[in-house]
């Protein structure tokens, strides 16, 4: 069981992030969130979402997912967001386990882009 | 304020350089709720009839901006337009708003006329006045390049004029970063008589909630009601003009969409990014540098549509006003009457374009969510309701699923605050009047 994200779905709403950030701080915050829609190619509307989870860090893009091993070496040549967030250093996705309503980022994402494999 | 606030406003006076901050006071909330009802309260607080520089701009956002209730995105801006005389609101879309909310202030007024170019820079409760010497001059893309890649923070926000505001045109426009902005009633030209370049703004604040699980709990069933809803569902631009009640641009811009993107937490994305030097089929990240435009405004598509501009042609036209940072719609307007098709020759024509224009409509409000819209209908009301609240007003325009008494609920379990029907429509009628 985990989060599947379809990021041709995805309209960039950021409402993921903020409902995961609720889950982690009980108040509305950005900072802390594990799954983080990436909005730092504005001009070339390169738009796809990040998820930290226990053993890895998820890139959905539109056109696949790409899931990198956290601790193993990345490839050097490609181009690291000027504006990425410190994901790696966030709490991995737990489902929001605490929580009645299941994961908070499925339930407030508008599109149904994010699911449960 | 405790709760859904930073508790900060900001009195910047740039003819001084003096920037003195004042506490949010939960009696002001209390009487005025929030967005451009405390705006305009702090415009006439500020205005002086002394100065010469036309009055004081108040930026801040609506008491729910920033939270999960679905379409809290706006951002307002306030002032006394240079198209119409009237004091009026300017929603900032896109994601200025949150970013405004969670930036460590929850109004910033700003008042007089600097000696020479400035910036503001907006981040974690500090707000500095900077030269903006080496930004005077560019175009509204190259300032927020410049300015984004200085601070090392692609997510910066940039609420910046181009020429057309330097030179205090007025049919300038405040952009947001790149693109077209809700701006159609000429703030351009009010930045430009500040020398005040742009406003950069980032948001890495937190909002405390007062009865956070049930705050939560009620906006999760909001958006499961408007989930539910096929008509919700229909994302971009087109689909938003159709819904509004305008002829669906759908079949003309087709062909050259790549995505529709949504401004914060909106349910509906009412943006659509058109590739006009891309193939837009492409899902890898683009090797151009600019690949096309991201359309935010519905009024100016449907004019040039009716020029006669293919989509694409329009997308540059749109594309050229937003570097220029004068106001798409206005410019198509005139275009029309001008009888020009041509991209190039009518960017030739920014230099010289003159008002008056009935894009700017006659409303305190932006016109950029009156599509379709009978202004002296419910419309107005229905828009104070966003800008207090701190909607999306396009958005809201669409979403029937919410009621005003359901966000006066959330309201109080968000700040603690009894906020009532009653006190709402005094405060509407207040700024309307």
């Amino acid at each position: 069981m985990g989060i599947q994200i379809d990021a041709l779905k995805c309209i960039a709403c950021m409402a993921c992030e903020l409902a995961c950030g609720y889950h982690r701080d009980d108040a509305f915050a950005l900072l802390s969130s594990c799954i983080v829609p990436y909005r730092g190619r504005e001009k070339k509307n390169y738009v796809g979402v990040i998820l930290k989870e226990e053993d890895s860090l998820v890139a959905a893009r539109p056109e696949g997912v790409e899931i990198n091993r956290i601790g193993e070496e990345q490839d050097p040549e490609k181009e690291a967001d000027a504006s990425a967030k410190p994901m790696l250093l966030r709490e991995s996705c737990d489902l929001c386990d605490d929580m009645e309503n299941g994961p908070l980022c499925i339930a407030f994402c508008p599109t149904n882009a994010i699911s449960m494999a | 304020m405790e709760y859904l606030a930073s508790d900060k406003i900001a009195i910047v006076d740039l003819a001084t350089r003096d920037i003195s901050e004042d506490e949010l006071d939960e009696d002001l909330v209390l009487d005025k709720i929030g967005g451009a009802a405390i705006t305009r309260h702090l415009y006439d607080t500020y205005e002086s009839a002394q100065s010469n520089d036309n009055g004081p701009i108040v930026l801040g956002t609506g008491l729910l901006t920033g939270t999960l209730v679905p379409g809290a995105s706006l951002g307002v801006m306030t002032a006394k337009s240079p198209s119409t005389g009237k004091i009026s609101h300017v929603p900032l879309n896109l994601d200025a708003g949150m970013e405004l909310k969670y930036s460590g202030f929850d109004y910033i007024v700003i008042k007089g006329k600097a000696d020479k170019p400035v910036y503001l820079w907006v981040h974690d409760g500090i707000l500095d006045i900077n030269d903006a010497d080496d930004l005077w001059g560019k175009d509204t893309w190259t300032a927020t390049d410049h300015l984004r890649s200085e601070m090392g923070d692609d997510l910066i926000q940039v609420l910046s004029i181009g020429e057309a505001g330097e030179k205090v045109s007025d049919l300038a426009q405040v952009g947001i970063n790149y693109w077209q902005s809700p701006d159609r009633l000429g703030f351009g030209k009010l930045f430009g008589l500040k020398n005040l370049k742009l406003i950069a703004i980032r948001g890495m604040g937190l909002l405390e909630i007062s009865e956070p699980e049930a705050f939560v709990e009620d906006c999760a069933e909001v958006i499961a009601a408007i989930r539910s809803n096929p008509a919700s569902q229909k994302q971009g631009i087109a689909a938003a003009a159709a819904a509004l009640g305008e002829e669906d641009l759908g079949d003309w811009l087709g062909p050259l969409t790549h995505r529709h993107m949504a401004c914060f937490n909106t349910p509906v994305a009412t943006n659509t990014f058109i590739f006009t030097d891309e193939d837009p089929t492409l899902l890898k990240e683009s090797t151009a540098a600019e690949p096309g435009f991201l359309l935010t405004d519905i009024a100016p598509l449907v004019s040039l549509k009716n020029a006669g501009l293919s989509a694409k042609d329009a997308g540059m036209v749109l594309k050229a006003c937003a570097k220029y940072g004068i106001d798409g719609a206005a410019v198509a307007e005139l275009t029309a009457k001008s009888g020009l098709t041509d991209p190039g020759e009518i960017e030739k024509t920014f230099p010289d374009l003159k008002g008056p224009v009935e894009s700017a409509g006659n409303s305190i409000f932006s016109p950029w969510a009156a599509i379709g819209q009978d202004i002296n209908g419910n419309w107005e009301r229905r828009q104070a309701v966003a800008y207090i609240l701190g909607l999306h007003p396009v958005w809201f325009q669409m979403a029937t699923e919410i009621s005003d008494e359901k966000l006066l609920d959330l309201a109080g379990l968000g700040t603690e605050m009894e906020f009532t029907l009653d006190t709402l429509n005094e405060v509407i009628e207040d700024i309307l009047a």
